[in-house]
This record gives structure tokens, C-alpha cells and sequence, in this order.
């Protein structure tokens, strides 16, 4: 993944660094013949001037009056007035403006295109006589003339001129008798060469006048110039040249396209040096960008790596610990399980075994009774210990349900049961009791309550829950059952008046062979509220104390609800 | 172009009345050019025109002339060529050597008068109209002088300096008189245009009218 990352990084790289390269050099093409056409264009501009003035020169009555009315010794005195303005630079001794429309020589050409000898050379413009070859024309133009002519007799390097050549009409023949040509110094394209690295220079007839480049290398590239000129379509063209070591862009574009003079082109050669530099920095800028950014991808990816394989480590060392502790509590549920099977067991066992004694027990003492030899305090006995032996059943049977539960072999077979019937007759039967308080009992539920439930056991909580509201009432005191359907629920409220149960026993009163403390002198054996509990669950129920404070303590007993209807039909059936 | 000369009686006028006991005169016509299609040169609209390099008056006109060798002349005539209209006026002008022209400038304009032709070179400088004296130039060899202007260099103008006082610009149609001619053999010459100038030997005598033409 990583080596896959780092390829595409270095291939996006490469194509971006070579597309910079590309658009670099396209650029600089493009800003290079921008700024030489707009400076073409100020050529151009001043090529107009220049033949406008020529033109105006040439037509000239005087010169025409010399030439036309045979008066040539007149030609060049005259010219020399008419001239005067264009040739007032050229005078020795005076500078020549950068680009002036200033001429530094000129000549006629007689009908045979040869240069008609000027009487004064220095009052036209000196020049050699290889140069004023270069003006001979094979016939008098019949339109203007660009052409170029290097003078090499003063300077090393030369001196290269710009001549137009306009024809000289006679007035009465209309034919061209004459031409003038006119030197000017060429058009330098460019003039801050220094601060663009841009070189120009001119290119005639297998001459080349760069004079900012060195000797040796106008050589060389001469011949360049002159083979690709003689392949070149005549449209402008370039190609790259190596100077002092340095690649140059050499442009070179037809400077008289057409002429009869011999064609020249103009040569601009353009260092490469600065773009190469900058190409080279942009790479350098490029590259280190790219590692930088292969870098930090590295070190991003190894970052979020490692935050998301936290949670994951986690969870495979909590997936561990959670397996470990499941393992545990499985093993522990086991033994558990084990345990209480083997104590609910052991319960019913004991149960079992205390069942037989007892009745053998309650036999003995019923036997005893019907005995009617005994004194009455005997009878008495005989009767409290009998009535223990119930108290030992019930506690017995409670023992082995409770067993029976724990080892969960205690199933609801769910009926509808009328529980507001129940009520009725375990409050009937409490009330019967002779140990029973003079308590007022409040009845408020309707007569047809079903619940779900299994009579027997629904009848043990009812049972239970009452036998307790009446046990812990006070003389006199009050008791209520309140009973209505909740909700899908029925909520049977029994609440009695009587000592409340002290809060810290409260959250005890379910737990088995709990008595609340201190009423030892009231029967039971602890486990009833236990039982009644039990069974309310096992019902799909609960039971609960709702409250015990200010004389008043009132539980809640939850059924779930059964349709009436149905129930009737099965209570019936 | 050859031309004929035809001869017809006709004198239009008499230049120059060299007295002698009894004059002759020589009375013709000359063949000129037709007046021909404008040609594709400038100064058409100023009646001296070029054609193929050969200036002539339009519509054509001939001077005939009484060519030998006649005395100079003890005053100097004075004529003028003015010019008017950006042009010279008259255009064409023959003059007897020694003739001082004058070139009285009546536009309201600069001029500046000059010519390059080897009978004379002359140049009068600009001037005004109300320039005085009137710019003259005495004409003391005999050819074709083409006029020029500096400043306005369509203009053209022709004098012709003759030898003789014997001379008479044909009309339109060619036709001339000579009189008041000495008696003697001559030759008698028409120029027609600068290039042109046809001759004819006569024998001219006291009282009598030769006719000749120019063919």
C-alpha cells in the first residue's frame, strides 16, 4: 500500500514537473514572440515613417528636374539639400539617436541599377567600396526595397545597415529613371538586451552582425543561420543553439521577404539560462514539495493507523478479558447452579424428612388428646404442642415450595382466577381466627377481578399477604384491601394500621425467616412475605412495600390481568 | 508619329515686322497631333503635357519659325509667364534670345520658379505675389526650357528660346501665317514638341506669299 502510495506520488511528480517543464518552454515561447512581435509592430511603424519620408524625397521636383531635364551633375547638390533634414545626424561627430529616422547615407542608382557616382562622397555618407557594391541593383526597382548591407571597412565587428530602395518616376515618361536608396541604422529590437538576456542581430548574405555575442560564436552559428534558412519555409522559425556552454533559443524570421537585395533575416537568440535555472528550481520546489508531502502522508497515515488500532487492540484485550471473565461467571453460574440444585435438593430432603416425623408427631399428640385421663392443664399442653406441630408443617410445606422454586421444578399452570372471590373468603377465614385483633377491614374492589395465575399458589399469596396485614395490626386499628385493574395489571393494595416497620429492616422484611425484629410475641416463622414474593414473580407479579410510616403499612401486590370473559368461561368450565 | 504638313493660306499673326523693302510671307499649315486620350502622367489638366517622355502643348500647337541667322536684337523684349491657378499661364512660350521673362506670381501662394534644362538652369527662390521686382530671367540660349515649380511639382511650363524673331504659334488646327520676312533661301522649321521639330527649306521673296505645309 505504501509502495503503491509512493509510486503514484513519484509518477504525479514526474508529470507534474515535466508538464511545468513543457508549459515553462511554451511560455516562454509564446512571451518571447509577443514582446518581438509588439516590438515588429514599432518596426513596422517605423519602416511606414521611413517610406513615407523616402517616398516624399522621391518625389521631389528638383530631383526630378535633375534627373527628367538631364541635369545629373545638378542630381547630387540638389539631394544634398533636399536631404539635408534626414541626413543631419549622420554628420560626422554627432551621435546617432537609438532608433532615429536619421539616414547615414544614400545614392541613385542610374537606369542600369549601378550606383551613379556621387561627386563628394562624404557629403551622402561615406562607405567602402564592398558596401556600395552591396547597393547595386541588376534593374531599377519598380517598388521599395528592404535590404541590408554590412559595412565591415571601419569597425571589427562591422557596421550593418538598413537601405530602402524607392523608385524615381519620371514625371513625363512615367517609367522609373532613378532610385534612391537610403541607409539607416537597423532597427535594434531589442535594446535592453541585459536585463532580458535577449540578443539580436541581423543575418545577410552568409554574414551574421550580433555584435553582443563573441566573434568566434557568430561564426559558429553563422552557418547554423545559413542551413536552416535554406530549409526554412520563409515563415519564422527557431531553433536551440549552444553558446560558451549555455543553450540559447535562436529565433530567426525574414527581414525582406521578396527584396531584390539579397535576403536577410533578423536572428534573436534568447538565453535559456534563466528559464533552465528556473525550471531547475521549479523541479527542486516540485520534488521537495513532494516529499514533503510524501513525508507528512507518511507520518499522517502512521498517526490515524495507530489511533485506529487502539479501539481495536482494546477490544481484542477486552474481547480477552470479557471471554475470561464470561468463562468465570459461566464456571461460577455452573457451580451455582450445582450448588443450589444440590441445596434445594438437600431442602426438599430435609423437608421430606422433617414431614413424616412431624406427623408422626401431631398423631401421637391427637392420640394423646382423645385420651380423657389427663388433667385439663395436660389437655393444654397437649393442645399448644399440637398446635406447634401445624406451625412445623406450615413451615414445612412453605420450605418445600420455597425449594421447590429455587430448583425451579415449580411450574404455573396460568388460569383465570377470581381473585376478588379469593379475597372474600380468606378475609372471612381470618376473621374467624381466634387470636384475630378487633380490627375494622375496608373492602374496596370490584366482585369480578381475574387474574392469571394458578389457584392454589394465587390463593398462597393472597393468603399470606392478608395473614400479615392482620398479624402486625393493633387493637382496633384498621385494615384495607383495594383492588382494581391497572394498565393490563391488577394492583392489590392491603395496607394495615399498626407499628410501622423500622426503616432500616425494611429493605430486609423479604428475606427469609426475617420476623421485622422485634414482635416476637406474634406468630409466624419468617418466611410468608418470602414465599408470597416468590410466588408473585413466578406469576409474572411482584410484591412490594409501599409504604410503613405513621401507623400505616400498605403492600402492593401486582397480577398480571386476564380477560373476564374467557376467564368466566374457564372459572365456569 | 509622322506628320503631314498641310499648306493652306491662313496667317494668324505676325511676331516680329523686321522692316525691308518688300516682306514676304510664308503662310501654311502644319499636321499636328491629335489631341489624344489623357495620358497617364501628371500636369494633364495644366496644357503642358507629357507622353512618353516628350512634353507638347495640349490641345496641340506647333511654332513656326524662320530659322538662320538673324542679327540680335538692340532692345530686349520683356514677356511674362504668370502664374495663375497653381499653373503657368501662358503654358508654352517661344521667345527670341535675349527675351526677359518675367514670372509674376498671381495666386495667393508661395512659388518657387526653376528649371534644370541646359538651354537654362534658373531657380527664382520662393516668392509672393506682391514680390518686386517680379522675378525675371533673361533668356540668352536658345532651347527648350521646361519651368518647374518647387513647391507645387506638377507644375510645368515650356518656353522656347528661338534664334530668330520670326516665329508664329499655329491655332488649333495647325494653320500659321508668317510675315513680314526677308527675302532670301531659309529654312523654315515647326516644332511640334520637344522631340518633334520638322523643317522645310524655302525660298522666300519680296512681296510674295509661299505657301508650305508641314505634312
Amino acid at each position: 500500500m505504501m509502495l503503491v502510495g509512493l509510486v503514484l506520488t513519484a509518477l504525479a511528480l514526474y508529470f507534474a514537473q515535466r508538464n511545468v517543464a513543457v508549459t515553462a518552454e511554451r511560455d516562454l515561447r509564446e512571451n518571447f514572440q509577443a514582446e518581438i512581435s509588439s516590438l515588429h509592430k514599432v518596426q513596422a511603424l517605423r519602416h511606414a515613417a521611413l517610406t513615407e519620408r523616402c517616398r516624399e524625397l522621391a518625389l521631389k521636383p528638383r530631383l526630378h528636374a535633375a534627373l527628367e531635364d538631364n541635369a545629373l551633375d545638378l542630381l547630387y547638390p540638389t539631394a544634398k539639400d533636399e536631404l539635408r533634414d534626414l541626413m543631419e545626424d549622420a554628420a560626422p561627430g554627432k551621435g546617432e539617436g537609438a532608433n532615429s529616422l536619421q539616414a547615414r547615407f544614400y545614392r541613385f542608382l542610374d537606369s542600369s541599377g549601378a550606383i551613379s557616382p556621387p561627386p563628394n562622397p562624404t557629403e551622402v555618407g561615406k562607405l567602402s567600396k564592398e558596401a556600395e557594391t552591396q547597393l547595386t541593383l541588376k534593374t531599377l526597382p519598380e517598388t521599395q526595397q528592404i535590404g541590408y548591407v554590412l559595412e565591415t571597412a571601419h569597425t571589427l565587428d562591422g557596421t550593418m545597415n538598413e537601405v530602402m530602395a524607392l523608385p524615381i518616376l519620371s514625371t513625363e515618361t512615367g517609367e522609373v529613371i532613378s532610385a534612391l536608396v537610403v541607409g539607416f541604422k537597423p532597427y535594434e529590437v531589442v535594446d535592453k538586451s541585459e536585463a532580458t538576456g535577449l540578443k539580436s542581430g541581423i543575418w545577410v548574405n552568409g554574414r551574421l552582425h550580433l555584435p553582443s555575442l563573441p566573434k568566434s560564436t557568430q561564426l559558429k552559428i553563422e552557418n547554423d543561420i545559413a542551413q536552416a534558412v535554406s530549409k526554412a519555409d520563409g515563415a519564422q522559425n527557431s531553433f536551440k543553439v549552444t553558446v560558451d556552454g549555455m543553450p540559447q533559443l535562436l529565433f530567426y524570421k525574414p527581414l525582406n521577404p521578396g527584396s531584390l537585395f539579397p535576403p536577410a533575416y533578423e536572428i534573436c537568440v534568447y538565453s535559456l539560462a534563466n528559464s533552465i535555472a528556473q525550471q531547475r528550481r521549479l523541479s527542486w520546489q516540485i520534488g521537495g514539495a513532494g516529499a514533503l508531502l510524501l513525508l507528512l502522508g507518511f507520518v499522517a497515515s502512521h498517526f490515524i493507523a495507530a489511533r485506529l488500532s487502539v479501539p481495536v487492540e482494546k477490544l481484542a484485550v477486552d474481547s480477552e478479558k470479557n471471554r475470561e471473565h464470561w468463562r468465570e461467571a459461566e464456571a461460577a453460574l455452573v457451580s451455582t447452579s450445582e450448588e443450589l440444585e444440590r441445596s434445594a435438593r438437600y431442602s426438599a430432603d430435609a423437608s421430606h424428612q422433617l414431614k413424616s416425623p412431624v406427623t408422626v408427631l401431631r398423631a401421637g399428640l391427637e392420640s394423646l388428646l382423645n385420651r380423657e385421663d389427663f388433667k385439663s392443664e395436660v389437655y393444654h399442653e397437649l393442645s399448644g404442642l399440637l398446635h406447634q406441630t401445624y406451625r412445623l408443617t406450615g413451615v414445612i410445606d412453605d420450605l418445600l415450595l420455597l425449594s421447590r422454586m429455587d430448583a425451579g421444578h415449580v411450574e404455573i399452570d396460568s388460569k383465570p382466577v377470581n381473585l376478588s372471590e379469593l379475597i372474600e373468603e380468606w378475609l372471612d377465614d381470618l376473621g374467624a381466627l381466634p387470636d384475630s385483633p378487633d380490627v375494622k377491614i375496608e373492602r374496596d374492589f370490584p366482585p369480578e377481578l381475574y387474574v392469571a395465575g394458578e389457584k392454589r399458589y394465587t390463593s398462597l399469596i393472597v393468603q399470606n399477604v392478608l395473614e400479615n396485614a392482620r398479624k402486625y395490626n393493633r387493637p382496633g386499628g384498621q385494615m384495607r384491601v383495594k383492588a382494581a385493574n391497572e394498565a393490563g395489571n391488577v394492583v392489590l393494595l392491603i395496607g394495615n394500621t399498626g407499628r410501622a416497620i423500622a426503616w432500616d429492616a425494611q429493605k430486609h422484611i423479604f428475606e427469609r425467616f426475617h420476623r421485622g425484629g422485634t414482635r416476637s410475641h406474634i406468630s409466624g416463622h419468617g418466611l410468608g412475605l418470602n414465599l408470597a414474593r416468590e410466588l408473585a414473580r413466578l406469576h409474572g407479579g411482584g410484591l412490594r412495600l409501599v409504604r410503613s410510616r405513621d401507623d400505616w403499612t400498605e403492600f402492593e401486590v401486582r397480577f398480571r390481568a386476564l380477560h373476564p370473559v374467557p376467564a368466566a368461561t374457564a372459572e365456569v368450565a | 508619329m509622322h506628320l503631314r504638313v498641310l499648306v493652306s493660306v491662313s496667317a494668324i499673326c505676325i511676331l516680329s515686322p523686321n522692316s525691308g523693302l518688300a516682306e514676304a510671307i510664308v503662310e501654311g499649315r502644319v499636321n499636328l497631333p491629335k489631341s489624344q486620350a489623357p495620358p497617364p502622367v501628371m500636369a494633364k489638366r495644366y496644357e503642358i503635357v507629357t507622353n512618353g517622355g516628350v512634353l507638347a502643348t495640349k490641345p496641340p500647337l506647333a511654332v513656326v519659325y524662320l530659322d538662320g541667322s538673324f542679327p540680335t536684337p538692340t532692345s530686349h523684349p520683356i514677356k511674362q509667364v504668370a502664374q495663375k491657378d497653381l499653373a503657368f499661364l501662358p503654358p508654352f512660350l517661344p521667345v527670341q534670345i535675349g527675351t526677359t521673362v518675367e514670372f509674376p506670381n498671381l495666386d495667393d501662394t508661395y512659388h518657387n520658379i526653376f528649371s534644370y534644362s541646359p538651354a537654362k538652369r534658373f531657380d527664382l527662390g520662393r516668392y509672393r505675389p506682391e514680390e518686386r521686382p517680379i522675378p525675371s530671367v533673361v533668356f540668352d540660349v536658345a532651347g527648350l526650357i521646361t519651368l518647374r515649380c518647387d513647391i507645387h511639382e506638377h507644375m510645368r511650363g515650356l518656353i522656347l528660346v528661338l534664334n530668330t524673331p520670326y516665329f508664329v504659334i499655329t491655332d488649333e488646327s495647325g494653320r500659321f501665317r508668317l510675315s513680314g520676312l526677308p527675302a532670301g533661301h531659309y529654312t523654315l522649321k515647326a516644332w511640334i514638341d520637344s522631340k518633334t521639330t520638322r523643317e522645310q527649306p524655302v525660298e522666300l521673296k519680296s512681296g510674295a506669299t509661299l505657301h508650305t505645309d508641314f505634312p
